[in-house]
């Protein structure tokens, strides 16, 4: 038996620690530690509502949008406000270019390290490489020239952010084209991801942290002429995503097919639900509200109030097993000791259960919903990949990747319906994006989802002023530690089974906690 | 770092009429603006191909959002592919590197044993809790700062929440938020360089400014370059005030103001002074730079300025759609109103009592000071 | 309806004019303050704090003219006389007042009948009156520092230093703001007293400088 200890987990948001307990090769048990605390919630109390807009933005850098949204639509649950429908088309376009960003980094900047060898792409065949990127349909670049560039780096003896990465790894699996292929791609990303990010800098002003979306509606005023520049930028990216991110996942998944028999998680899945229509009703969602429970693949209804948070493991000494708008939170720390208190993150649970939220959650409530485009997307890729009819495979580390990049796809392709709705209601002359209101007091949950998952911001306003803050991250689901009852974390759970080659390099453990988007 | 890169840009200058005296003389970072980064990533790439060795840089992560390394991946021309593949070797970045755990500690402590690096730090210096609301690799945020600041060759403390603590540290800082150069004594690096780079998150562009002036022109070894101010921050970046460059300034000064959100005067880019801008207090050079590859900055988007840029910014600058903070948490405009108001009534009521007692027709002087009777009492 | 006379040696002519000045200078400075603040005026910016900027200097010069003169001029020494002193004399306080600010304090609060002995004027009003020069100065000086930062002034460290010390440029705008009320709370009380305090005799003098020959039966 041996532990393998992942600090720093790299390439995520925020700071992480992951141990793994190995027995013959495969992981037993496993400790997830979130190692930073900030108390966001305490410096939020005593201000005003559309202060928080601003400051809660700064718990993510990477999803600063929807915790901006969920802060937002807390604040006008608690002061009675409706937005106008402009307002709604515009928070839209703006989530969803925060997802489209946020996937397309996440797969090619933070996660495609785990399986594409960087150094084995320079012994690839140019000549081969063409040949192998047109028959996975995936679009070529300049393949020669990016093999150039590496070499002269390589050989250069400086790897800067590739130094002592897990080259020649038994794990990594793809040919030396691929990885080529991959790494030209992983240049081409770092320019999409940034024209996504182009769309919420024209509406929100910036992109991370963007200023528009206050309570009552958006401060940004659309005219075609803005309007165009955004079309422009979404066209651009929705064709990438179309024409290279998904042909690249369908060409790479194949070699690491084994990846679909474990990292299964708890088999809870939670979606608060993202991208509202003009009912504003949480079940019709581009992306709906529902949960599954222990695997069983039917959509139920969650209860917000079922939702307790357990801090028998966190480093609080504030009181356990609150619902989030009663929250309270005080930090203690005692010492790191994964028998005891071993992380910053409490541990929430829905109807005592822990809840693995994300795209996978989303996706899989949206595929039992019957939403027609995710179902064809869904059946179309399982039979690419030669599984047709079983989506319960999705339920693994493959699938958690696989429905992340195809909810990119989604995401792009209803954005497009978005934009050409504001544009008709731009032209129609008519459209509202504000609406004031003078209320000063009331409670009020904003229950929304961020690109890793289900988020809820919980806030209490008296006099105007904030007397109570709570935000419920995707990441205190995913990556909570155990609860009261000793019952594993989504992610922790994730881990069990895990197959480890190298217990000095356990890049598989690596690669599940990744797939998570921590 | 290699000569023959200055020398090349020296040479481009000198084909556009500017002397190297010159150019040190006015600009000093003033590289980003001069479009001269666009110049500076080809130049150096092709100094490395002739065996010239690339910069060594570390990326400390201590309490952040990862805005700030979000927004790096955000920078033009050069782009973030380009800095950290062609203008330094970054050989520890936790949001970015291949290597995590061991293996990335590992590349670290090789860096730091070398020396000579840029050590970049983005996120606040946590204090709490004994420095262990935040951990790495079994240490304490604060241990790690300290092991890596004592031998790097400058500081960059990238964000606000790196300059002074940034939210982290607003009223009443449950967590112990404090900023780089505020430690500075304390752990022991207080000799090593600091040079700050507020806003929230930072602007990728000043990043690169800083970096191509130490590439291109030795801002290491001649920190004047940099042409600090007084809280270290580079003149030419935060020396004026964004209300000094806004192009809404015109509205300004004509009294057409946006008082609502969602109206026309929105639409027609009036001033955003009453909801709150503040820009009349916050020194950076967004409307010049702007954000995301030039696409827009907040007040172009119709969003007030909150001031992320000035010192504990959310503290001074809360709430944010208002023209001034509250002090003891009331509005200045009520005390300021409260207080008239109490000496008016308070005036009125002492000009009744004064009528009354039939004071204002004239009272008697007293012949001698009250001090003197009593004093005359005691002998 | 004061007893004393009121006399031109109590105030002379210039002094008169550069009350006024001082008058208006402050009004002038208080309005176009808010409209700055607040925009509450369709006026324009620019033209708001060309007033602004325009009534500083004047009051500057104002009150730096005053205070050299009040080296120079004499004027009397106690109120219905003709009898003079250096007005600087006057100004600061005299052995008259020694003792007597609380009794003084007490009188204003109906705590004692009797006026209290003082010279030319009360010892509450001479620290009022002396208060108004470094009040005036520093809210010229927090208002430079609010407005010298677009400017890039040689002297700017003079101004820098000042808002490092307060903690940012918002504490001193408020600092500003709330320097605006000390003047108008001043200038209030200052009114009343001296409406209230003999402002019959007082008027013709300060309003026309004519004399009032004051009431001496009612000694």
């Amino acid at each position: 038996m041996a532990r393998a200890v992942i600090d720093p987990v790299t390439r995520i948001e925020g700071h992480l620690r992951v141990e793994v307990e190995v027995e013959g090769g495969v992981v037993k048990d496993a400790w997830v530690s979130g190692t930073l605390y900030r108390g966001m919630e305490t410096v939020l109390e005593g201000r005003a509502p559309a202060d928080a807009f601003y400051v809660s933005q700064r718990i993510c850098g990477v999803c600063p949008i929807s915790h901006g949204h969920a802060s937002t639509m807390a604040s006008e649950a608690a002061l009675g406000i409706q937005i106008p429908d402009g307002a709604r088309l515009v928070r839209n376009i703006i989530e969803g270019a925060e997802t489209l960003h946020s996937h397309i980094l996440w797969f090619y900047t933070l996660t495609a390290l785990d399986y594409v060898d960087v150094v084995s792409a320079l012994s690839a065949n140019i000549a081969d490489t063409y040949a192998l990127a047109e028959k996975a349909g995936t679009s070529t670049a300049d393949f020669g020239q990016v093999q150039k560039r590496i070499k002269t780096f390589v050989e250069g003896g400086q790897l800067s952010i590739f130094t002592n990465g897990y080259w020649g790894h038994p794990a990594m699996k793809l040919p030396a084209e691929l990885n080529l292929i991959a790494v030209a791609h992983y240049l081409e990303a770092l320019e999409m991801q940034a024209e996504a990010a182009q769309i919420i800098a024209l509406m929100g002003g910036k992109f991370p942290h963007f200023m528009t979306s206050l309570p009552g509606g958006t401060a940004w005023m659309p005219t075609e002429e803005k309007l165009g520049g955004i079309l422009f930028r979404w066209k651009r990216v929705r064709d990438w995503v179309a024409n290279t991110f998904i042909p690249d996942t369908l060409a790479i998944a194949p070699f690491y097919i084994e990846a679909a028999t474990y990292g299964k998680g708890c088999g809870n899945f939670l979606s608060w639900g993202c991208f509202d229509d003009a009912s504003f009703d949480p079940k019709k969602r581009a992306l709906p509200r529902g949960m599954i429970v222990g695997g069983k693949l039917e959509v139920l209804e969650p209860d917000v109030a079922q939702v307790k948070e357990y801090v028998e493991h966190a480093w609080y000494d504030s009181p356990s097993a609150l619902n989030p708008a009663q929250g309270k939170t005080h930090a203690k720390f005692t010492s790191y000791d994964t028998n005891d208190r071993y992380s910053w993150v409490k541990a929430p649970r829905l109807n005592e259960l822990p809840m693995e939220v994300g795209p996978l959650s989303r996706m899989l409530v949206a595929y039992l919903d019957g939403v027609p485009q995710v179902k064809s997307l869904i059946d179309t890729t399982l039979a690419a990949l030669g599984v047709a009819g079983k989506p319960e495979i999705l339920v693994s580390l493959l699938g958690r990747i696989a429905a992340r990049n195809l909810e990119t796809l989604y995401v792009a392709d209803e954005m497009g319906k978005w934009i050409g709705e504001l544009v008709a209601a731009v032209k129609g002359g008519e459209a509202k994006f504000f609406t004031e209101s003078t209320a000063t007091d009331g409670e009020g949950a904003g229950l929304w989802e961020a690109p890793r998952g289900a988020l809820g911001h919980f806030i209490s306003v008296k006099g105007g002023k904030i007397a109570n803050y709570q935000a419920v991250t995707p990441s205190t689901w995913d990556l909570s530690p155990r609860d009261a009852a000793g019952v594993r974390g989504p992610m922790e759970e994730a881990l069990i089974g895990a197959p480890i080659a190298d217990v000095e390099k356990p890049l598989e453990a690596l690669r599940i906690v990744h797939s998570f988007d921590p | 770092m290699a000569q023959e890169m200055r020398e090349g840009i020296y040479d481009l200058l000198a084909a556009r009429g500017v002397s190297r005296r010159d150019f040190l003389k006015y600009c000093g970072s003033v590289a980003a603006m001069l479009g001269l980064s666009e110049m500076a990533a080809p130049q150096i790439a092709a100094a490395v191909e002739g065996g010239a060795k690339l910069q060594p840089a570390v990326w400390l992560d201590l309490g952040l959002c990862t805005g700030c390394t979000e927004s790096t991946a955000q920078a033009g021309n050069p782009n973030v592919a380009d800095i950290v593949l062609d203008l330094l070797s970054i050989n520890y970045m936790e949001t970015i590197m291949a290597a995590a755990g061991d293996q990335a500690e590992e590349a670290k402590a090789k860096t730091i044993e070398e020396g000579g690096y840029i050590l970049i730090v983005e996120g606040t210096v946590m204090t709490g809790e004994g420095g262990n609301t935040l951990r790495i690799a079994g240490k304490t945020g604060m241990e790690v700062l300290k092991e890596a600041a004592s031998k790097a060759a400058a500081i960059v403390a990238v964000g606000s929440c790196a300059v002074d603590g940034g939210w982290v540290r607003a009223n009443p800082n449950p967590a112990g938020g404090k900023g780089v150069k505020d430690v500075a004594v304390e752990l022991g690096f207080d000799k090593v360089p600091i040079i700050n780079l507020p806003t929230c998150p930072v602007n990728p562009e000043w990043i690169v400014a800083v970096v191509i002036d130490v590439l291109m022109l030795g801002a290491l070894e001649n920190l004047a370059v940099l042409n600090l101010d007084e809280l270290g921050r580079p003149k030419l970046i935060f020396g004026q005030t964004i209300h000094d460059n806004c192009p809404r300034r015109g509205h300004f000064e004509n009294g057409e103001f946006v008082k609502q959100f969602g109206t026309v005067e929105e639409v027609k880019q009036f001033c955003l002074y009453e909801v709150g801008c503040k820009g009349p207090q916050t020194f950076t050079n967004c409307p010049k730079v702007r954000w995301n590859r030039k696409a827009s900055w907040c007040v172009e988007s119709g969003a007030p300025c909150i001031g992320c840029g000035n010192l504990n910014w959310v503290d001074n600058d809360a709430p944010f759609l208002k023209r001034m903070p509250n002090v003891g948490g009331v509005r200045p405009e009520t005390i300021g109103t409260v207080l008239g108001g109490a000496a008016a009534a308070g005036l009125l009521v002492h000009g009744v009592a004064s009528f009354s007692s039939g004071r204002a027709k004239g009272a008697p002087v007293e012949t001698s000071k009250a001090y003197d009777k009593k004093k005359g009492g005691d002998k | 309806m004061s007893h004393e006379g009121h006399y031109r040696e109590a105030h002379p002519l210039i002094f008169v004019f550069q009350h006024w000045v001082n008058l208006i200078c402050m009004a002038g400075l208080a309005f176009s303050g808010f409209v700055i603040h607040g925009s509450f005026y369709a006026i324009s910016m620019g033209g708001a704090r060309m007033i602004h900027f325009t009534l500083m200097f004047v009051l500057a010069v104002n009150i730096t003219s005053r205070i050299i003169l009040s080296f120079w001029v004499k004027d009397a020494n106690q109120l219905g006389t003709r009898e003079v002193d250096t007005d600087i004399k006057n100004w600061l306080p005299q052995k008259e007042n020694k003792h007597q600010l609380l009794e003084t304090a007490k009188y204003y609060l109906f705590m004692r009948k009797e006026r209290v002995i003082s010279a030319k004027y009360g010892a509450l009003q001479k620290i009022a009156y002396l208060a108004t020069v470094p009040i005036t100065f520093f809210m010229g000086y927090t208002g430079f520092a609010l407005y010298g930062p677009a400017q890039q002034w040689p002297v700017w460290g003079f101004f820098a230093g000042g808002i490092s010390l307060v903690g940012g440029i918002m504490t001193m705008r408020i600092i500003h703001y709330f320097g605006m009320w000390v003047v108008i709370l001043f200038t209030m009380v200052h009114a009343y007293l001296a409406a209230i305090d003999g402002f019959k005799a007082f008027y013709g003098l300060i309003f026309l400088w004519r004399e009032s020959p004051g009431a001496e039966e009612g000694h």
